[in-house]
């Protein structure tokens, strides 16, 4: 099994999640700087092209949400942008490293219904696809609009119009797929795994971030 | 081993299957040809369980495919885990991850164990050249590439019968070469092949009979592929061959044109 793949799947959506909910949370800026400090450290245990395809989502996103703060009070922008870099790193992660049938099998260890599931695992499948069907029907449309075509907009509606249809379609086609393979709408759990002595010391981490958020908080009030 | 009698099948009011009766043994190869548009593809998606006929019955093994029978799911996921389906499109047949987990799909929800899995698809990816592959997107593969993944997720299974969808389209010669002799040995090995085509071409490789439907969605004919593909009046009825202008030492003329062997 790729190195990876170590930390058991469950342990990685709680505490990414909650590492996401405290970060929203907090007002304190030390605390914000200590889990940005952390999220760099786990980033840098990743591979090379793993780093940066997170970084360069996270960076995209901080600076327009930095460009969008910077009428606001500086502490604000600064805090805020901090905070968006850190959640989108901590988000990015999670794929990178876990595969996406543990993170569903994780959510039925949380009794998530199957329905919710499917749709959220569906939705994240087809975004590339519906995304690369767009491009070719605005490129298509592009083409065909030789000098200048005040009738744009109109086109652009049956773009979107033809992008539900196909949708539609792509996802009953994919269901059926998934059907031949012997999936019948329920998610399997995940295979019962111990906890190794990796699981142990992130837990142990995560918990004493956990508990950094109320001491912080307590110091604060 | 599958069973299709008088079956008729209308999509959205519109006929699609109209009387069909089949019966395909185990271990043999069988091509199902026509025009666009005939039912090919609906037939083929009738045989997989995916619709159900409004008349006449489907019996696989001689049990009786409904979509009672299939709600209950150890039926249904037996009867997946027999008959491995490759869909035209095969971007709609990836939607994992990985190439790794995209193979396992299947064998995971047959409940194997991990290790399990691992071997069989480690196994697969050996067998139809997709090392290189494991951790990679199925998105950003080739057509190609995608076919092969396609097919390797289907046998993870270790279905009983292959059905594939225009299997060929969209490939280069190369690897229509070599999906074509994978195919020719898995039937040697004792797999049921149901594949549907238009190339006349590779008919003859792939199958040992042939069934021709009609633009009435009706079967036209049932019959050895070599003796099928030598009666040009029925394919040209069945829209596959056609009139063919061109010119021959300085003379144009105009003649049926199949090109076959």
């Amino acid at each position: 099994m790729n190195q990876k793949y170590q930390i058991h799947p469950v342990l990685k959506v709680i505490f990414t999640f909650s590492l996401v909910i405290l970060l929203s949370f907090s007002h304190n800026f030390a605390f914000v700087m200590t889990i940005l400090v952390y999220t760099l450290f786990s980033l840098s245990l990743m591979k090379g092209n793993q780093i940066l395809a997170i970084l360069k989502i996270s960076l995209w996103v901080s600076l327009f949400t930095f460009i969008i703060l910077l009428p606001s009070n500086k502490y604000s922008s600064v805090m805020i942008t901090v905070k968006v870099f850190t959640t989108v790193t901590t988000i990015n992660m999670l794929p990178h490293s876990t595969k996406w049938s543990s993170i569903t099998g994780a959510f039925k260890f949380f009794n998530i219904p199957d329905i919710f599931i499917l749709v959220l695992d569906i939705a994240i499948k087809y975004i590339v696809m519906l995304g690369n069907h767009a491009l070719q029907l605005i490129w298509a449309l592009k083409l065909r609009s030789i000098g200048k075509n005040r009738d744009k907009y109109q086109s652009l509606s049956g773009i979107a119009g033809n992008l539900f249809i196909k949708s539609v379609e792509m996802s009953k086609e994919m269901y059926s797929a998934m059907e031949c393979r012997g999936f019948n709408g329920k998610y399997i759990t995940l295979e019962k795994k111990r906890l190794s002595m990796v699981d142990l010391l992130y837990m142990l981490i995560h918990i004493g971030i956990v508990i950094l958020f109320f001491y912080i908080g307590k110091i604060v009030e | 081993m599958i069973e299709i009698n008088d079956v008729s099948y209308s999509y959205l009011g519109i006929r699609a299957l109209s009387h069909i009766s089949i019966k395909i043994e185990a271990g043999e190869a069988v091509a199902i040809m026509g025009p666009n548009g005939s039912g090919k593809s609906t037939l083929l998606k009738l045989i997989n369980g995916l619709i159900f006929p409004d008349t006449g019955c489907y019996r696989f093994q001689g049990q009786e495919i409904t979509e009672n029978q299939l709600q209950d799911p150890i039926f249904a996921k037996k009867f997946h885990q027999k008959i491995g389906f490759v869909f035209q499109n095969s971007d709609t047949q990836l939607f994992c991850a990985d190439v790794y987990d995209e193979i396992a799909f299947g064998p995971r929800q047959m409940g194997l164990s991990e290790s399990e899995i691992g071997k069989r698809v480690n196994d697969l990816l050996e067998l139809m050249q997709l090392d290189a592959f494991h951790h990679r997107s199925p998105y950003h593969l080739s057509g190609g590439e995608k076919r092969k993944v396609a097919i390797a997720c289907v046998l993870s299974m270790n279905p009983e019968v292959l059905v594939l969808d225009e299997p060929i389209n969209e490939l280069d010669p190369r690897t229509q070469r070599w999906l074509v002799d994978f195919l020719i040995r898995l039937n040697k090995s004792g797999k049921t092949l149901i594949t549907s085509t238009h190339n006349l071409e590779l008919v003859p490789e792939i199958s040992t009979r042939s069934i021709l439907f009609d633009e009435n969605h009706g079967i036209l004919a049932d019959m050895q592929t070599q003796k099928m593909l030598l009666n040009t009046d029925l394919l040209i009825k069945a829209n596959l061959v056609d009139e063919y202008y061109h010119i021959h030492d300085g003379e144009d003329h105009v003649h049926f044109h199949d090109h076959i062997f």
